[in-house]
């Protein structure tokens, strides 16, 4: 698995790259969570490259999302492959995170 | 990173160079040095500062000599490395000290540079031998962990089948291979009452011990609230409440609750993230359960779920699994996916339930052809035989 980072203004966007799975986790969690350690408000988790993500992977999303809600911050997803987003509806991850189609809506929504 | 040195010899010699030479090294905390006078002083420093990486030591001592000191360490600090101080051409200690396990050796008159030198190579050899003995811990801590784990979950789920061999309105069989590394699996059945048959699948996210421990919570939790004869939706809403306040590091995990009307045949369920079940029709047809989006339990503090109900008639069954099923991989990340397993299904009419699983269980084998098993496979199938 890759994680490649862009600064957006204030709005951080990581893009993953290939499988999220109970091997994978850890470097996602080391990509995922320092930035909001540091306090980072916004955060786009672009999936248009992700192949597979594992509940292990599902566990690092809901780590994050609580610890920025925590902090009045904000993660959404965007560009899910149908694979991913079934992930998703069967574990109800759907109801509770943003998702969206592209990155520009998932931008709006962010820096709004 | 600090290095100890244990310095041995009667004589003042040693010392008084090394505290002159190392002067820099001492203030700027590389090295610790620590002075004794025979072997049996150095043996009893040793056992004071267990974290010393290494003795030099000179061979001519009383009630010790260096050689004897030799043998002792290796046999009783064998993370620390040795270097001896023999007089200049005899070999014969020198070959003796090898033996015994020194690292290596400096001559008399010591030259200075020369025994920098050494000293440099063996403490490196003193710390990369130490990380790797740390390592080598680590792993077999993590291996007892796992170890653990796994007896944890082998011991938690019903083995016995048939399970009520008394009841011939219903049959129930599940098989569970748990993965080498990842664990959180469980399956479950009872009877809440004469008329009503609770089962269970649930996968924990996470691994290792406390994921097992997770899943003896849950399923305990679950069965407790189950007994009560509350709706599966309020049975998930309220452990839910509590497995919340037990989850750490946001553990979660994916919950199909089931109750089959043993008289008539209709399963009031509800799913909390977790792969839809199949139905398997008496007449060979495959229907999904549907899902209505209910989230995985422990992920939000208050989470409202849905029942649903479907009836089953004579013959009909239900067939469980976890996500190690479909998503076993062969070599080349392809998964073995929800079409393969509908296929293998739809092959399976008129098989016994243990037919049935044993098909999957085979099918996944034959597809991930000895690729590593990255997650537990665990599927738990029952049949509705009315009376």
């Amino acid at each position: 698995m890759e994680i490649t980072q862009t600064l957006h203004g204030n709005l951080l966007i990581l893009n993953l790259q290939g499988r999220v799975d109970a091997h994978t986790a850890k470097d996602f969690e080391a990509g995922l969570l320092p930035p909001i350690d540091r306090g980072q408000q916004q955060i786009l988790v672009d999936c248009s490259r992700l192949d597979y993500i594992s509940s292990a992977g599902l566990r690092v999303l809901l780590l994050a999302a609580r610890k920025i809600s925590a902090a009045g911050g904000k993660l959404a997803l965007c560009s899910m492959k149908p694979s991913i987003k079934t992930v998703f509806d069967i574990a109800g991850f759907s109801s509770i995170f943003s998702i969206f189609a592209a990155p520009p809506e998932a931008i709006t929504e962010l820096t709004k | 990173m600090l290095t100890k040195i244990l310095v041995v010899d009667d004589e003042p010699d040693l010392e008084i160079m090394i505290s002159q030479k190392f002067r820099k090294q001492v203030r700027d905390q590389e090295m610790v040095f620590t002075f004794a006078k025979s072997g049996v002083e150095a043996l009893q420093k040793l056992q004071e500062q267990r974290d010393t990486h290494v003795v030099l030591t000179d061979i001519n001592m009383p009630e010790m000599d260096g050689l004897t000191l030799l043998a002792k360490v290796s046999e009783q600090f064998p993370l620390v490395k040795s270097v001896i101080v023999s007089a200049y051409g005899d070999m014969s200690n020198i070959r003796t000290a090898l033996n015994r396990g020194a690292f290596d050796f400096v001559t008399k008159p010591i030259d200075f540079t020369d025994l920098e030198t050494t000293l440099k190579k063996t403490i490196h050899e003193a710390h990369v031998f130490q990380r790797a003995a740390q390592e080598h811990d680590q792993l077999v801590a993590i291996q007892q962990e796992l170890e653990v784990a796994r007896q944890i979950q082998k011991s938690i789920v019903p083995r016995k089948f048939p399970p009520f061999p008394e009841r011939q309105d219903f049959e129930l069989y599940a098989e569970m291979i748990p993965a080498r590394n990842v664990g959180g699996d469980f399956y479950d059945f009872f009877l809440i009452d004469d008329a009503r048959l609770g089962f269970v699948i649930a996968d924990v996210s996470g691994k290792g011990v406390p994921a097992a421990l997770f899943m003896a919570v849950s399923k305990t939790l679950l069965k407790a609230t189950a007994l009560k004869g509350l709706p599966p939706d309020e049975c998930l809403k309220e452990i839910n409440r509590i497995l919340f306040m037990e989850s750490v590091s946001a553990m979660f995990v994916t919950v199909f609750y089931g109750i089959l009307h043993t008289r008539t045949g209709a399963v009031d369920y509800c799913n909390g993230g977790h792969n839809p079940p199949y139905i398997l029709r008496a007449g060979g047809r495959i229907e999904t359960m549907g899902t209505t989006g209910g989230l995985v339990l422990a992920a939000m503090k208050n989470t409202a779920y849905k029942a649903q109900q479907i009836n089953l008639h004579a013959g009909d069954g239900i067939f469980l699994y976890t996500d190690g099923v479909t998503e076993a991989m062969n070599r080349n990340n392809d998964q073995f996916s929800e079409s393969r397993l509908e296929e293998n299904l739809t092959h399976a009419t008129g098989a016994s339930l243990p037919e049935v699983v044993r098909q999957v269980m085979d099918a996944v084998n034959k597809f991930t052809n000895g690729a590593a098993q990255a997650d537990d496979i665990t599927i738990l199938a029952l049949r509705y035989l009315a009376k």
